[in-house]
């Protein structure tokens, strides 16, 4: 009698391991797809515009807020450490393009030297912000 | 007797726990979804030539050239244009010579508003090549 009500037991326990797969492979969708995208950490009033594309491959954003100040990776940076911070971020994600968020505001001083510090690394792609319409 | 009995049990134990497993790898699987971080950047490609290019550039007189100074003024041809007559200006230069690129020469202390809006204009008029120029004076 009680050997039998062990069996029973055993057998209304639930299998897990198709759950297990489908987790594991939830697990290792994310894990790829997980984009490290550098941010810049502030918010900017961003030019309108028409034609704007969305920059696929974006993985260093760098915002110029109003008072022309350059933010990096949640920091702001001096004009002069600007190349070396976008020299630092290129090398982790060497594919990876630039997004400039230029404020409406800021100077166009201001952007060329980002401009310039990304060409001075090499990067290939680099775009202007702007929310489209 | 008793001692026959005991094997039962064991048998059971033997089986791995795959409980704190499951609970690692759906903490795991929870981090994972909630850093993957759904940023959509949308922007204006540049096309920034270097030294060289540029002084190619300015030896052609073929491309179109548009001014924006100090205060925001946007000059082509060195006629003040308004912000919104921008594209059809461009429109008109790139029909009488379609092979030619858009260079803007924006001033130190204009805004990026107007050079986006100069951008987004020359795109809308069908000139996909941009460069931005150093800027003059």
């Amino acid at each position: 009698m009680r050997n039998r009500q062990a069996v029973e037991e055993e057998e209304s326990e639930i299998n897990l391991t198709p759950m297990l797969d489908v987790v594991f492979i939830m697990l290792i969708f994310f894990i790829v797809t997980a984009s490290f995208i550098k941010e810049a950490g502030i918010d900017v009033n961003r030019p309108d515009s028409f034609t704007a594309e969305r920059q696929e491959d974006a993985a260093i954003l760098i915002a110029i807020s109003e008072a022309n100040e350059i933010w990096i990776d949640r920091k702001p940076v001096e004009p002069r450490a600007v190349r070396d911070a976008i020299e630092r971020l290129h090398l982790e994600n060497p594919k990876g393009s630039i997004v400039i968020q230029a404020d409406e505001e800021s100077n166009h001083e201001t952007l060329v030297v980002v401009l310039d510090a990304a060409k001075a690394v090499g990067v290939g792609n680099v775009a202007i912000a702007s929310s489209n319409d | 007797m008793r001692r026959h009995d005991i094997p039962m049990p064991e048998d059971d134990e033997n089986e791995i726990n795959l409980t704190p497993m499951l609970d690692v790898v759906f903490i795991m699987l929870i981090f994972f979804i909630v850093t993957a971080s759904f940023i959509k950047e949308v922007g204006l490609d540049v096309n920034r030539p270097d030294n060289q290019q540029q002084q190619q550039v300015k030896q052609e007189e073929a491309n179109i050239l548009v001014v924006i100074d100090a205060n925001d003024d946007i000059f082509i041809n060195r006629r003040l244009i308004d912000p919104r007559a921008v594209r059809a200006n461009i429109e008109r230069l790139h029909a009488e010579n379609p092979e030619g690129m858009v260079i803007i020469q924006a001033n130190k202390s204009s805004t990026n508003k107007q050079l986006v809006t100069v951008m987004d204009a020359s795109r809308q008029a069908g000139v996909y090549s941009i460069s931005i120029a150093e800027g003059a004076g």
